[in-house]
């Protein structure tokens, strides 16, 4: 089922937490709304649940609006960050709960909440009350929850922020899994953009209560819309440097020391030049910049440069290379890998090639 | 060896304190059961050598007693009832709700408790003449409710706010109504809240002197408290031995539910004292 937010405000008092927000999600995709803490991403969630208000603007399921619909009468299913499990439930209580509460016979909530444990391997805990269950199984009670009634829409807030490291990465693989076997639209919300991208079919970048970027995953990573979202996705983040675009052969950007070379479209001006680590490049003829801080990660190497102009680029390096602190080394920048964003606050993207290089 | 001597010392001062709390009622049943004449003999019995059940017998036959226990316990239910069904539903309102002034109108249900009962006592026996409902069980129902009511509510509003909103908000996505929320999920989780919050209400209104002598005067609606006073207490003669046998009645309830549920009523003073 399909989903659009059109226009959509909401306002706590005199603070608006979101912005006007146009997001037209596509039926059975798999969408994250990814952003800071604070950024309008549950709120947005919750007011397609339901469970807020919307001050301006509509939401439609499909082809109704359900501003109005009360949360249980929307086909959707949630699961919360804390999981919210019934304590005073066992594990067959709380994935019965939904189809009690649609008044499902007896008879037939028993068969589904058989058929629901049987596919996330909760079977032998289906009599255990939810203080007896590890993080792990928690969760996929929640999820159980939200399954056994089939609904058009999946809900997961943070779903995975209180496992451990390596029980997410498994539960990640478990959720792409699901939807494609259930081929149901979900939208997921988090802060970890390593999961939006491995689990995002889109990701809608928020910040601020305003949609930064709704696109797939690789062109949010390749071409981000704005400074904000070049900066906050990506481990490193993007080296941003502010300075001025120059007319010489062609369009340069010069900033602290460096002269890089653009793409004829780029027009004249203050600009910021973003480029991620890994375009950083060793070169013999390159600009000399001084070895800072060397963090080896194992499989390769953070490596902080200073330029002689003072400009500071984290660059990503291959493990192998012996890198010292103090060493002075000569880089220049993988003209592939240039982002121009203009100066002002938006700081939207530039495209300086007329027809942009698809990476 | 001074370790030792600390620990005897503690101990003697806890024994010595229980001694003088548990004395006075061990008195109250050794009293009751001792026959007319051991009464004031000197040097008295510390046990009844004649024990006889007398007292409680002329107590339930020859007296209004059972009278005055069943008000007393019709009074207590109803007065419990109200105030939790108000407490629980106010605390809803003041955790879940966001209004102006939420606060502050938590704040403003304590000003009761400054001022003294007894200030409060004849404008409340004014309106309960004007309400038409004074020398009933009711009226003092109701005013029962003004000073119980308070601490019921903060009480059950910390318990309220342990509850996680997340819990809720799952039972209305899973197709609950807001009401079908609160009794499948809320409730239960409040229930020591709840419990506690009851029983502390109950023993209030169980021992409630004042209120009682003043607001009511018939003697069909008198509760146990003042009724055994009126009935025993005379300016001539204090009936001792049928006292004693109404206070070890009247107890007897209270020590019922206390070693049953006294888990509850510890745990919600500590919520109180805590976070309230």
């Amino acid at each position: 089922m399909e989903v659009i937010f059109d226009q959509v405000v909401k306002r706590f008092g005199t603070f608006t937490a979101v912005h006007g927000l146009d997001l037209a999600i596509a039926p059975g995709e798999f969408v994250a709304l990814l952003g800071p803490s604070g950024c309008g991403k549950t709120t947005t969630l919750r007011m397609l649940a339901g469970l807020e208000t919307l001050t301006e603007g509509t939401i439609r399921v499909g082809p109704k609006t359900v501003n109005d619909l009360p949360p249980g009468k929307r086909d959707i299913a949630m699961v919360f960050q804390s999981y919210a499990l019934y304590p005073h439930m066992t594990v067959a209580g709380n994935i019965a709960y939904p189809l009690k509460k649609r008044g499902v016979p007896a008879a037939e909530r028993a068969a589904k909440v058989k058929e629901t444990a049987a596919i996330l391997q909760l079977e032998p805990l289906l009599d255990r009350k939810p203080k007896q269950l590890s993080g792990g199984q928690q969760q996929r009670v929640a999820l159980g929850r939200a399954l056994v009634r089939d609904p058009q829409i999946f809900l997961l807030d943070e779903p995975l922020s209180n496992l451990d490291a390596k029980l997410r990465a498994h539960m990640r693989a478990e959720l792409i899994e699901l939807h494609r076997r259930l081929g149901k639209t979900m939208v997921y919300v988090t802060h970890d953009q390593l999961e939006a991208m491995t689990m995002a079919q889109r990701i809608a970048v928020m910040s601020g209560g305003h949609l930064q970027q709704f696109d797939a995953p690789e062109t949010v990573y390749n071409r981000p819309a704005n400074r904000f979202v070049a900066e906050f996705i990506g481990t490193p983040s993007m080296n941003l440097l502010d300075g001025m675009v120059e007319m010489a052969d062609g369009p340069v950007f010069k900033a602290a020391g460096l002269t890089v070379p653009l793409g004829p479209a780029a027009p004249q001006g203050p600009a910021a030049l973003g480029v991620r680590p890994e375009h950083v490049r060793l070169s013999d003829d390159g600009a000399p910049a001084t070895i800072r801080l060397v963090e080896p990660t194992g499989h390769e190497t953070i490596v902080m440069l200073e330029t002689e102009g003072g400009a500071r680029l984290t660059a990503r390096m291959p493990a192998n290379l012996g890198l010292a602190m103090g060493t002075l080394v000569a880089i220049t920048l993988d003209p592939e890998g240039l982002h121009l964003f203009a100066a002002d606050d938006d700081g939207r993207r530039i495209d300086h090639h007329p027809t942009p290089a698809a990476p | 060896m001074t370790r030792f001597a600390g620990r005897l010392a503690f101990n003697l001062f806890v024994w010595s304190l229980i001694l003088t709390i548990i004395f006075p009622l061990f008195w109250m049943i050794v009293t009751s059961l001792k026959p007319q004449f051991e009464l004031f003999r000197r040097p008295p019995s510390l046990l009844p050598e004649n024990p006889t059940l007398e007292h409680y017998w002329r107590l339930l036959s020859e007296t209004p007693f059972l009278h005055y226990f069943l008000n007393s316990t019709i009074l207590s239910i109803a007065t419990t009832t109200l105030v939790v069904a108000v407490a629980t539903l106010g605390a809803y309102s003041l955790v879940r709700f966001k209004y102006r002034g939420r606060d502050t109108l938590a704040l403003m249900v304590l000003f009761t408790y400054l001022l003294p009962s007894v200030v409060l006592i004849i404008p409340l026996y004014l309106l309960m003449v004007a309400l038409g409902v004074s020398n009933t069980l009711f009226s003092l129902v109701l005013a029962y409710t003004t000073f119980a009511l308070p601490y019921a509510l903060w009480l059950l509003r910390s318990f309220m706010a342990g509850i996680p909103e997340d819990l809720e908000s799952a039972a209305l996505v899973d197709g609950a109504t807001r009401l079908g929320a609160f009794r499948d999920v809320i409730l239960p989780q409040l229930l020591p809240g709840i419990i506690s919050t009851a029983l502390f209400t109950f023993i209030l209104s169980w021992n409630e002197y004042l209120y009682a002598l003043v607001l009511v005067n018939s003697e069909s609606a008198r509760p146990l408290t003042t009724g055994v006073m009126s009935m025993l207490i005379s300016a001539f003669n204090i009936e001792w031995s049928l006292l004693m046998a109404a206070s070890v009645m009247m107890s007897l309830p209270l020590i019922v539910i206390f070693a049953f549920l006294s888990s509850y009523l510890t745990r919600g003073f500590g919520a109180g004292g805590v976070k309230g």
